[in-house]
């Protein structure tokens, strides 16, 4: 029965709306402390690369090969973080922009160790090990009545649909505290935050290091879920890409980063039966969006309308 | 004594704001800091916040030499300010403003937050007590859930008094806190200042509502192009012929004109 519903392609659909999500929280954290950083492809490959590299070379289960990419990218992020202190605004945006086209340059350069543009082939892939582990612990997908390639696009996509859902479950708690007011002080007025006691480069370096986090975990995900990667996948077209998935869904909240990557994962495969004109309308739909609702599609005041609807609602 | 100016000078490129300033405010007094526009006042809350650093000059605060450290530390020895342009976070609710002021107070970090560990839950309660009574002590309780930017300008003024209260100062620096405010307003906000007096704290004012601050002060300071120019009880003040000539005259004849 589940083996007739579960279509692998959806689930594959599925899988890259979540990692989309992840990449759109790692513009989000930063922002949110009024840092526009656009390193998240830099960062995504750098995840991507080291547990890329680590399982290839060295066996390491793939657990500890993503752990260690997403490390990597926030050490990098903390590196890159201090300096970029002095820097807001646009200054910031274009060089994290400067950095993700350094570090995929190094990708290209590096032959030895990346294998140039040509990129990293046979990264040992998440659904096929988790289905080994199923195997090792006397487990067949038979038993529950689907195929093996079900079962591996079924596992990865509930791996990532449990992961996004501790990421967000994380940002919102963080939001919600004296953590969150810091960020969201500094992002309102950054002088004033300051004389309130806030150690501003302090937060600041936080949430750009969160931020460098999630998109290195989300890099590690995604090359374990695709199985090759190449210094292509990390260009600047990502960067701007993950932007547009958090400025689209709206900026000021976190479920605008959900939304936005959801959506504007979903559309070209749901307009694929207009094949070239897709990308077209993907284009005429930013900029209508941009002149009518610079804020994104979703913002507090909407959501707070919501809210107070269905409140009402419920009273009476 | 609470704090000690010490010959402050400050230069802005060619223009010096503040030239070789000194005084010093006994503790729990309400010392006013008043002067033509442009004389350096403001100034002079800079270079106690050190948001700007002093050109030369040192700040000693409750016996420590302060001048140029980070701004975020010198709220936390306790000083903290308000602005001449109203600076509140102003898309954040008013109780969310002040428990921001509040953050010297509190200690939960990340983890804490995340995990809601018992002792965050119980900091976290305490502040918004904290920041409640203080809501009340200022007359915003009722507007608690108001986004701050929607509040009336007597409001948002009180507002910021109460975020700067909320980090517990020793020394509390109000920027022009009568400034746009009516009448009735004015008198509410002697009676805050008061208030806040009898609990200990210092009040350095800077304003230019002469009746208030003549009320208000226990002594004063009168700066004109960024050179001190008397300091005294207000009688002495009010009597001062150099004060008269360069700021308390003159602000007459405007009103007369
Ligand atoms: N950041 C700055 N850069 C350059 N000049 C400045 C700066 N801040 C203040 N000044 C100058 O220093 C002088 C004193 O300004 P200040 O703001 O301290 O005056 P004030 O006494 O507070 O006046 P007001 O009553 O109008 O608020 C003015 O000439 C002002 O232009
Ligand atoms: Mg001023």
């Amino acid at each position: 029965m589940l083996g007739e519903i579960l279509n692998t392609y959806y689930l594959q659909i599925g899988s890259f709306i979540l990692i989309n999500i992840m990449l759109a929280i790692s513009v989000y954290v930063p922002l949110s402390s009024g840092q526009l950083s656009l390193g998240s492809a830099g960062f995504m490959g750098v995840g991507a690369y080291t547990s890329a590299l680590l399982t290839i070379h060295f066996d390491l289960p793939i657990v500890i090969g993503i752990i260690a990419g997403a490390l990597a990218a926030s050490a990098l992020g903390v590196i890159v973080g201090i300096p970029s202190l002095r820097l807001s605004g646009v200054y910031l945006a274009i060089a994290t922009l400067g950095l993700g086209e350094v570090i995929r340059v190094i990708f290209v350069n590096w032959d030895s160790l990346t294998r140039g543009s040509v990129g990293l082939t046979g990264i040992p892939q998440l659904g096929r090990e988790i289905l080994e582990f199923a195997r090792g612990v006397g487990f067949e997908p038979a038993m529950i009545g689907i195929k093996n390639n079900q079962f591996v696009f079924l596992s990865i996509f509930l791996v990532l649909l449990v992961l996004v859902i501790v990421i967000l479950w994380f940002v919102v708690r963080q939001q919600n505290s004296r953590v969150g007011r810091a960020l969201s002080s500094i992002n309102l007025d950054e002088k004033a935050a300051e004389s309130m006691g806030i150690n501003i480069t302090y937060y600041k370096v936080i949430s750009f290091t969160q931020g460098a986090f999630f998109a290195g975990l989300a890099g590690a995900l995604f090359a374990h879920v695709i199985g090759y990667i190449s210094p292509a996948d990390f260009s600047y077209h990502r960067a701007v890409e993950v932007l547009i998935f958090t400025v689209f869904g709206g900026s000021e909240v976190i479920i605008g980063s959900v939304f936005g990557a959801f959506f504007l994962t979903l559309m070209p495969e749901v307009l694929r039966f207009v094949s070239e004109f897709r990308y077209i309308i993907y284009g005429i739909l930013l900029v209508v969006l941009m002149a009518v609702r610079p804020q994104g599609i979703l913002d507090a005041n909407l959501l707070k309308k919501i809210k107070f609807k269905r409140s009402k609602g419920g009273i009476r | 004594m609470v704090i000690e100016v010490k010959n402050i000078t400050k230069n802005f490129g060619g223009i010096s704001a503040l030239k070789d300033v000194s005084f010093s405010i006994n503790k729990g007094e309400i010392f006013g800091l008043i002067g033509p526009n442009g004389a350096g006042k403001t100034t002079m809350f800079n270079m106690i916040t050190n948001i700007y650093e002093p050109t030369s000059g040192e700040i000693i605060f409750q016996g420590e030499n302060i001048t140029g450290i980070k701004p975020y530390k010198i709220t936390e020895k306790g000083i903290c300010r308000t602005y001449q342009n109203i600076r509140l976070f102003s898309q954040m609710s008013t109780l969310h403003n002040v428990m921001v002021g509040g953050h010297s107070q509190s200690h939960s970090g990340v983890f804490s937050s995340v995990f809601r560990t018992k002792a965050q839950r119980k900091e976290e309660q305490l502040l918004i007590e904290r920041s409640e009574e203080l809501l009340e002590l200022v007359g915003l309780l009722e507007h608690k859930d108001t986004i701050a930017e929607n509040l009336a300008y007597g409001q948002q003024r009180r507002l910021e008094i109460a975020r700067a209260l909320a980090s517990n100062p020793s020394l509390l620096l109000l920027d022009e806190p009568a400034a746009g405010m009516n009448e009735k307003e004015t008198d509410s906000l002697y009676d805050l200042i008061k208030t806040v007096q009898s609990r200990g704290i210092t009040v350095l004012i800077i304003e230019h509502d002469m009746p208030l601050v003549m009320k208000l002060c226990d002594r004063i300071t009168v700066l004109n192009f960024g050179e001190k120019l008397a300091e005294g009880t207000p009688e002495e003040i009010q009597n001062n012929e150099a004060v008269i000539e360069a700021y308390l005259g003159k602000e007459e004849d405007e009103v007369d004109a």
